[in-house]
């Protein structure tokens, strides 16, 4: 994972953490969401201010991630899901191969989340959707884990989606 | 660390006489129909439900949105069709996202509200979680750390096990037990903010790391079940109005063959020379006070039976006085003048009598002045005890 060099903006950004696997792997076990955030969150929170707690709550977004990248990825090629910290901030990049339509739904769904409706959107989507999409699963990372997102076009078919999360400020 | 519980299972269980449904545990389905059946007995407690129900997710450790817009959308459904009824739903201000989560569904119908059980939880908990407590502790712990470092091994204390203080105030002894016993890991936990920011402040001044310190109700634990292999648990049975909870609790943290230690006061029993009546008078009223605030300080004695109601078997109980001979009489002396104060308060707060707090100050006055007289003698009795939770 060598995003943190190239890209000066990152530089500031230590990695902690990695994982890949074959996506085939990945989405022959529903579980695998649930083992692999509990996972990680443990091991990046053991030096937070409050390890039980940051571990917790950085297993809620993390796993809603992977959950994302399960629903909407394409079995041929790697996902990947790297961590890394500046300060109070962790951020995840996640890595996976998805189909032309659902980059384009990711591009739509991850730029909803900075527009000033975005609360707006997300209540009426628990309030009136039947079942959650993977739009309100983005805006429930930017509204309640208060989670900056965008998106990196690599080459295709893999898509990373970015996600900063301010956790240690919002457990401690 | 562990990874045994990834996979835990959720109880979703209804309460008809509370008219409470809880949901507990970690709920992660793929899809709504894993979740089917309680998706159907949640409907059915609101059907049955009149004027308000509960939705207690205070162990609710993860959900994910499926889930979370499965049961929403029950909720606010029956909000369209039922006017008669309200939901409270009960969060934990240690699962901080469960919170914020259900919050939303009070803006989208304002027949839900949110309350946050653990902001008034029991009736000692605004002194007890107080900073003036602080310094109290940390005295106290100095004494009492003199004659645990030989008790604890006897107990189950040894390198490298996996161990939790819970309810650990200011952290001194997870500090102190870091350092004479190395564990392999400590997490102490606590429900005061202000004692769990000293204790991390004290840790890294002291060059101390490895312990988790963390904030969290240990009626209500969010740590997985059968993780460390020693529990400890000392002077907060008794300030906490369900004992028995607690001990439920630390039973379920404990691995099978550990062992969970506690220790309690029995404050009845502290005593002086010179102006013994004084002295004891003031700590029978004291334990009578503190009964107001449902806390029992005359619980010491009582551990054995806590223990082995809890389901513990291989009890061992000991007591052992803490006197103003120990070390420096004055550190005694600062344990009575922080209890002067703080219990001086509590029965302002209880409305006793100025006459009555100026004879009861007195006591400790007296308790203070026996430690530090060169021929008085002060003690302040504790009982350690411990259980084993069966293999
Ligand atoms: C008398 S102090 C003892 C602290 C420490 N064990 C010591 O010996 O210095 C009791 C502690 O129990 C904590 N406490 C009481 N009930 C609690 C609960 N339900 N959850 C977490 N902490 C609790 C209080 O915040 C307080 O720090």
């Amino acid at each position: 994972m060598n995003a943190a060099q190239r890209q000066p903006a990152e530089a500031k950004f230590e990695p902690l953490l990695q994982f890949e696997m074959e996506m085939g792997t990945f989405l022959s076990d529903w579980h695998h969401c649930d083992q692999l955030s509990n996972f990680m969150a443990r091991m990046i929170s053991h030096n937070r201010t409050d390890p039980v707690r940051h571990s917790n709550f950085f297993s809620s977004a993390l796993n809603e991630l992977l959950e994302v990248s399960f629903r909407g990825g394409s079995p041929e090629g790697r996902i990947g899901c790297s961590v890394f910290r500046q300060g109070p901030k962790e951020r995840v990049r996640l890595s996976f191969p998805c189909s032309p339509t659902q980059r384009r739904f990711f591009g739509e769904a991850v730029a909803r989340t900075h527009k000033g409706d975005a609360y707006a959107r997300y209540l009426d989507a628990i309030s009136t959707d039947l079942a959650p999409s993977r739009e309100i699963v983005l805006l429930d990372l930017a509204i309640n884990f208060d989670a900056e997102i965008r998106l990196e076009e690599d080459d295709p078919p893999s898509i990373s989606i970015i996600v900063d999360l301010p956790l240690e400020g919002i457990v401690s | 660390m562990s990874t045994a519980v990834l996979a835990a299972p959720f109880q979703a269980v209804f309460d008809a006489n509370s008219q409470e449904f809880s949901l507990a545990g970690v709920i992660r389905p793929r899809s709504v129909d894993e979740i089917a059946y309680s998706i159907t007995e949640f409907r059915r407690a609101i059907d049955e439900a009149r004027g308000v129900l509960y939705i207690n997710v205070k162990r609710l450790a993860q959900m994910n949105n499926t889930a979370f817009h499965a049961f929403s959308r029950v909720v606010l459904d029956a909000c369209r069709t039922r006017s008669d009824i309200r939901f409270v739903v009960v969060t934990s201000s240690v699962v901080g996202w469960t919170e914020r989560m259900f919050h939303h569904l009070g803006k989208i119908e304002p027949q839900i509200t949110v309350e946050v059980y653990d902001s008034k939880f029991y009736p000692g908990q605004s002194f007890v979680e107080d900073t003036s407590f602080i310094p109290i502790l940390r005295a106290q712990t100095k004494m009492t750390w003199r004659h645990e470092r030989t008790i604890l091994p006897r107990h189950g204390m040894r390198p490298g096990i996996a161990m939790a203080d819970i309810c650990c105030g200011i952290g001194d002894f997870a500090v102190l037990a870091q350092k004479e016993f190395q564990p392999a890991r400590i997490v102490a936990l606590d429900h005061s903010k202000p004692s769990l920011a000293y204790a991390r402040k004290v840790a890294a001044e002291f060059g101390v790391t490895g312990i988790e310190y963390t904030y969290g109700d240990a009626s209500e634990m969010l740590l997985e079940d059968n993780q460390f292999d020693f529990v400890t648990c000392r002077h907060s049975l008794q300030v906490f109005n369900q004992p028995e909870l607690l001990l439920k609790e630390l039973y379920r943290i404990v691995k099978p063959g550990g062992r969970v230690y506690i220790t309690n006061e029995k404050n009845s029993h502290c005593l002086g020379e010179p102006r013994a009546q004084s002295i004891q008078w003031t700590y029978n009223e004291l334990a009578r006070l503190l009964s107001h605030f449902e806390m029992d300080v005359e619980l010491g004695p009582k551990s054995r039976r806590y223990l082995a109601d809890a389901g513990f078997d291989d009890i061992l109980v000991e007591s052992f006085m803490i006197t103003n001979l120990d070390g420096d009489p004055q550190d005694f002396a600062d344990v009575i003048a922080g209890w002067e104060k703080m219990f001086a308060a509590m029965a302002a707060r209880h409305g006793e009598a100025p006459k009555f707090i100026d004879r009861f100050r007195q006591g400790f006055r007296d308790h203070i002045f026996a430690a530090l007289h060169p021929k008085g003698y002060a003690g302040w009795p504790i009982w350690a005890a411990s259980g084993r939770k069966p293999l």
